[in-house]
């Protein structure tokens, strides 16, 4: 069972008056086969917390554990654009960041390219796809590394309305079919409560300021009236720490 | 605006298809130029200014070695001439690559090696290719030397230039990504870091090799006894126009077969990733995935009618 945990997490970015804290003394823990969103207004910490999360950034303190039955766990990582080598192939970019080229690699990767509807599109390359294609296979390609734990930002933040709700879907298959973590960033309150069963938080300067359990049955219909009452009880949330107004 | 695009559109729609295509304006321009020389010849009825005919004679007897003109006790011809300039520009052209390549690459990574270069190579950007024409024929006397140097002097620069800017527009969200998914070092300096490079090397080649040409044949006129810019002054120093012209139409076609025979080829293998553009996405330098602009970007991208556009545009990285 993979888990996440974060301890005493704080960063920081410049130095003297162009100081800005990101994160301050952060501690959460996730485990098992969760989908948790980070919600927050911009310039809250939620992609530092990422980044500290897959190593793309090192913290300021703070400890940061991610573990998979007691071993280091395997990241994956979908980031807010697609994040395509342009000059490769949509299998090539697959390709990229496995550790082998062999068959059954291919044969993985050709696997979460049918999952997110791609599988024919495997020679083509990335510019020409449209946005949701490129971020699908940017999905496909974070989870055919398998990895333990899976981070997602903003993924669906670039992408028309129709695009980004057929792919969530997506996703939520994906993540109900291979038991992952998933870590997800997102500013979109609606899309938190659509696929979350946990609703961190995050304020202004980097505070986690609250947890919210969702404990709705999947799959969520943003037009049920439960998610829809879901929805105005985390933005009365919002409102009542603020967040609204900031 | 709107307006006048729409009044372009109109008048666009009442031409054939064909007379619309860039392959006819491409075309066309040869002929645009032939009408103004004609135009310019009756005009002036100069007896030093050339008719294309006899431009065109001159060259096929060059051609044909029919002219019975020999540029040296050593009955040297246009092969030969053509073939002492190529071998001086392909010598100097592939060491301003790489001493361009490598002083660029360091200037892009180190901000010290950068300031201690850049002045220097500004500088000799803005240089005229005559002041080092007339120094190489004083420093070196009528030797394959001088012209080499000259090709390196003209060239290098460009190459630095373009390379750097390059190693400094490397896709950070590229290698970040990679970083995440732990994708060892070589394999993000292979997949990553080189292909990102190639557009500003490509952009380095041509243009190394276009001024690279000028400073060489400019050089020949003044501090060589060989090659094709000699060849071009013999003509100048004879009082024949049409030796002058056609001699730089010999170079012109060179360098187009060269574009279309070499570099056109080798840029289609090197970026068909690339989706097809249109006009506004070429203005705003949108290049499929990866948004930066290179310096003398010129990997030109043939533009078709009706191409798809349904192309996304890359991502805001």
């Amino acid at each position: 069972m993979a888990e996440i945990k974060v301890e005493g997490l704080h960063k920081e970015f410049g130095v003297g008056e162009d100081r800005v804290v990101a994160l301050e003394n952060v501690n959460l823990k996730v485990n098992g086969h969760v989908f948790v969103s980070i919600v927050g207004p911009s310039g809250c910490g939620k992609s530092t917390l990422l980044n500290i999360l897959s190593g793309i950034e090192t913290p300021s303190s703070g400890k940061v554990t991610i573990t998979q039955d007691n071993h280091d766990a395997e990241p994956g990582y979908v980031f807010q654009a697609a994040r395509l080598l342009p000059w490769r192939t949509v299998m090539d970019n697959l390709l990229f960041v496995q550790k082998d080229r062999s068959d059954e690699t291919r044969a993985r990767c050709q696997k979460y390219l049918d999952m997110v509807q791609l599988g024919d599109k495997v020679d083509k390359y990335p510019g020409e796809l449209s946005g949701g294609m490129q971020q699908r296979v940017g999905i496909a390609r974070a989870f055919s590394i398998e990895p333990d734990v899976l981070f997602m930002d903003e993924p669906f933040s670039h992408l028309d309305a129709i695009t980004a709700r057929s792919l969530r879907r997506e996703l939520h298959e994906m993540w109900s079919h291979t038991k992952k973590t998933v870590l997800f960033v997102t500013h979109d309150v609606g899309e938190a409560v659509e696929l979350s069963n946990r609703i961190l938080v995050f304020a202004k300067g980097g505070k986690l300021e609250d947890d919210l359990q969702i404990d709705l049955p999947f799959p969520r219909d943003p037009a049920e009236e439960e998610v829809a009452v879901a929805k105005a009880q985390v933005l009365r949330k919002f409102e009542e720490l603020d967040l609204i107004a900031s | 605006m709107a307006t006048a695009v729409a009044t372009a559109s109109r008048a666009q729609r009442g031409l054939p298809r064909i007379l619309r295509s860039p392959r006819t304006a491409r075309i066309l321009f040869p002929f645009v130029v032939l009408g103004i020389w004609y135009f310019i010849y009756y005009t002036l009825d100069s007896r030093i200014f050339p008719s294309p005919q006899q431009v065109a004679v001159f060259m096929w007897e060059e051609i044909t070695l029919t002219s019975g003109v020999r540029y040296s006790s050593v009955a040297e011809n246009l092969y030969v001439q053509f073939g002492i300039t190529l071998m001086r520009l392909t010598i100097g052209f592939f060491i301003a690559l790489i001493v361009g390549t490598i002083i660029g690459l360091a200037m892009g990574v180190s901000k010290k090696v950068d300031a201690f270069f850049h002045d220097w190579v500004m500088g000799l950007l803005a240089m005229p290719a005559l002041v080092y024409a007339l120094f190489l024929g004083l420093a070196l006397g009528f030797t394959n030397v001088g012209p080499i140097i000259a090709v390196v002097l003209a060239g290098a620069p460009f190459v630095i230039i373009n390379i750097r800017e390059g190693v400094r527009n490397t896709p950070k969200e590229l290698i970040d990504m990679a970083r995440s998914f732990e994708v060892p070092q070589n394999k993000v300096t292979r997949h990553v870091l080189l292909p990102s490079l190639m557009p500003f090397f490509f952009a380095a080649i041509r243009y190394a090799y276009a001024v690279g040409w000028k400073g060489l044949v400019i050089t020949e006129v003044f501090a060589s006894d060989r090659g094709m810019g000699w060849t071009i002054k013999f003509w100048y120093d004879a009082h024949r126009a049409h030796g002058v012209i056609g001699y730089a139409l010999f170079f012109i076609i060179f360098a187009l077969a060269l574009e279309k025979l070499v570099f056109d080829p080798l840029a289609d293998r090197a970026f068909k990733w690339r989706p097809k553009m249109d006009a506004v996405q070429m203005a705003e330098g949108d290049f499929g995935g990866v948004q930066r602009e290179g310096f003398l970007f010129i990997e030109d991208q043939e533009i078709e009618e009706g191409a798809d556009t349904t192309v996304a545009k890359g991502g805001n990285f």
